[in-house]
């Protein structure tokens, strides 16, 4: 059982990073996606196998969730159960793994309105110039840095004067 | 078993920078709140360190633990105070007040309008649960809560040019992210717990027992470990993607970003390698990672001066400085880690003396980085301000424009080589002395390095400020000065705290000093968070007829 897991975290792991690599930012945040599952199913792994094996080396069958109070001996309740803590940090893992994948695809729809481009090559091209300012928008001169790069603000609902 | 409620104190370093990111929230279209919130979150944060830091000195290196919940320490989460906690968090909070400020005058209104108040408060939730917890699985939260404010941070006025660099970031961030969460994944599979102390307890057991043991695979946890906080710490070959995403940030991220985050990664392998995962035990991993940290400390300061040196903006020779400066507090840690192997927990051999004198060196020249790296950009931006850009070509003749920036930026630039009197000393010629007699390779190189960063500061120095030439003149001056003052007064505030490290070193050294000593006897800190049966094996096993219970573990060649 922790062999099959550990193969499909290893074709998952492969996976990601083949989609990682791709020049195009969707495939890209696929294999981010992917990544954290890898990551959990090999924490799920940690937990050993579910399966309760008998003396003859068949399985028996498989380990209860781990809620006490229900008639087990309190003895090695992890011979009977499955390890709790593990599902916990994955389920603390899902949720950050998701934050990071909203914030991901976020950048994606912003960077394709505001470039017109998903892909690295065509982000990269005009930007091989050394200096990256973008015409300032703002009429407050105070702050405007003549260098350094400067905020599109193309889509920003908020446009304006500042508060 | 109540806890003294100083101790509980501790948690309010995450508490009140969240509670102000919140609040700042709800007043996000109020500029004048914004700030008030978080200058007030800030300055609470630090004096709430600050006091705790001067307590437990004046305890001689007390560690404050606190339990979450009244839960005990292997089973719930702890956050731990102790020196090497405390100095960096009143550090981050230090540099992140004169960044604060710096940004009121020179970060632009849109930028600031789009949640920049709260990503900040964030970001410094996230730097503070990574210097206090005290289990691995929260310092992997910590870290996400850093880095996605920090990716937020990065894009918030995303042109082009940061768009594309901020993929870079964000997705060699999240691989090691998750390479993090798949460690602290496998150390629970391997020692079924999380807790650092817990940890160093079980791994020290073992190491003082010849009869056992460390798990199989330790060596790979312990390298993929390294990976991920040397990716964090931008060590020599995982640097790549700092110099490009810190340029093109607007300069009082920048200097947030450039003085702090790199040292988190850095104070989570002192933290987490000496002794621990750096362990010297049966089939344990210190002479790989010493021989890999030792490697790459020497080729990441030396390359990362050399590639300073080679750019000609400041932004960039800043940026890649970083690099060069991480490399010293690895060769620190290399050093203790190199000569610690084959010492044992609580014994008195002089090789844990000259680990903790080199964690002592790290520590210090961390505190002087943070503070001196992050002034360095500050004065940038100011240098930015006057002359509109950061090319060294067209800059020149500031000395004359404005005295005042010239004196700050020379004591920062001094400071960052380590001329004598100033901090940047304190921590160098610590490091190097504790690595003459072992790993002198690295101390060579560390002087060579020195002798580098005086040319890349001369190179902004003359270019910027003693060339006679007049760059076109930007704005006048004295608006410039009008127009800037909590900028200057950011920078001044970041100068004078160098100069107390350089002059008032002692009191520095001290705490310094206490965190080596903690780092490589961890016996106190175990203590304090496990209790007293935490150390109760630490030994060897337990006597049973055996006349020696002090087993001196198998020294590796």
């Amino acid at each position: 059982m922790t062999l099959i897991v550990s193969v499909c975290v290893a074709v998952i792991f492969g996976t990601s990073i083949y989609l990682m690599l791709s020049k195009e930012l969707k495939s890209v945040a696929m294999g981010v996606f992917l990544l954290g599952h890898a990551a959990n199913l090999c924490i799920l792994a940690q937990s050993g196998s579910p399966l309760i094996v008998g003396d003859d080396g068949m399985v028996e069958s498989v380990k209860r969730p781990p809620i006490l109070g229900q008639g087990e001996p309190a003895a090695a309740p992890l011979d009977l159960l499955v390890d709790p803590l593990p599902q916990a940090l994955i389920l603390t893992a899902i949720v950050i793994s998701f934050g990071v994948m909203a914030f991901l695809l976020t950048l994606l729809v912003k960077t394709s309105r505001s470039q017109g481009t998903l892909d690295l090559d065509e982000l990269a091209r005009p930007a091989e110039a050394d200096d990256p300012p973008v015409p300032v928008l703002s009429e407050d001169d105070e702050n405007r840095t003549t260098h350094g790069p400067q905020p599109d603000r193309g889509n920003d609902p908020e446009r304006g004067e500042p508060a | 078993m109540s806890v003294p409620p100083v101790h509980d104190l501790v948690a309010l370093l995450i508490v009140i920078p969240l509670v102000a990111g919140l609040l700042s929230l709800a007043v996000i279209n109020s500029r004048f709140w914004s700030r008030a919130i978080g200058v007030s979150s800030i300055l609470l944060t630090l004096g709430l360190a600050l006091g705790l830091l001067l307590q437990l000195t004046a305890n001689g290196g007390d560690v404050l633990v606190s339990e979450m919940g009244n839960w005990k320490a292997p089973f719930g989460i702890v956050v731990i105070y102790d020196s090497l906690s405390g100095i960096l968090v009143t550090a981050a909070m230090v540099t992140a007040l004169a960044a604060y400020l710096h940004s009121f005058s020179s970060l632009d209104p849109g930028v600031e309008r789009r949640y920049f108040h709260p990503l900040f408060q964030f970001l410094l939730v996230g730097v503070n649960l990574s210097f206090v917890t005290g289990d691995l699985f929260n310092l992997f939260v910590g870290y996400e809560v850093m880095l996605m404010a920090s990716y937020a941070l990065l894009t918030i006025g995303s042109g082009r040019a940061q768009l594309r660099q901020a993929y870079k970031y964000v997705l060699l961030n999240v691989l090691a992210g998750t390479i993090l969460l798949m460690s602290a994944g496998m150390t629970y599979g391997m020692f079924g717990t999380l807790n650092m102390a817990d940890l160093a307890r079980i791994i020290a057991e073992i190491e003082a027992d010849p009869t056992r043991e460390l798990p199989a695979g330790f060596t790979a946890l312990s390298v993929m470990l390294l990976l991920v906080f040397a990716v964090k710490g931008a060590f020599f070959p995982l640097w790549f993607w700092l110099p490009d995403t810190y340029y093109t940030l607007p300069i009082a991220i920048g200097g947030l970003f450039g003085g702090l985050l790199t040292k988190v990664g850095v104070y989570t392998i002192v933290r987490l390698f000496p002794g621990v995962f750096a362990s010297d035990g049966a089939g344990g991993s210190s002479d790989v990672i010493a021989v890999t940290l030792a490697i790459t400390a020497g080729v990441t300061m030396f390359l990362g001066v050399l590639g300073a040196v080679s750019q000609h903006r400041v932004r960039k020779i800043l940026a890649v400085h970083v690099i060069s400066q991480v490399g010293y507090m690895a060769a620190g840690i290399a050093v203790a880690v190199w000569v610690d192997r084959g010492a044992v927990l609580g014994g008195q051999l002089t090789g844990r003396t000259i680990a903790a004198f080199a964690i002592g060196g790290c520590v210090f020249h961390m505190v002087h980085n943070i503070i001196v790296k992050c002034a360095l950009f500050l004065c940038c931006g100011l240098m930015e301000k006057h002359a509109g850009t950061d090319d060294l070509d067209k800059l020149g003749g500031l000395l004359k424009r404005d005295v005042f920036l010239a004196v700050l930026f020379f004591i920062a630039a001094m400071s960052l080589v380590g001329f004598p009197p100033l901090s940047g000393f304190g921590g160098k010629i610590v490091i190097i002395q504790a690595g003459w007699s072992n790993l002198w390779v690295l101390s060579v190189l560390g002087l060579l390095t020195g002798a580098l960063t005086l040319l890349s500061m001369l190179k902004i120095w003359s270019y910027g400020f003693w060339n006679p030439d007049q760059a076109p003149v930007a704005r006048q001056p004295s608006h410039v000065k009008a127009t800037n003052r909590s900028a200057y007064l950011g920078v001044a505030l970041l100068v004078a705290i160098a100069l107390f490290l350089g002059f008032g070193s002692e009191a520095v050294y001290e705490i310094a000093f206490n965190a080596g000593d903690q780092i490589a006897d961890r016996t106190a800190y175990i203590e304090a968070v496990l209790g007293p049966e935490g150390i109760a094996n630490l030994d060897g096993p337990a006597p049973v007829d055996a006349p020696a219970t002090t087993q001196p573990a198998e020294v590796l060649p």
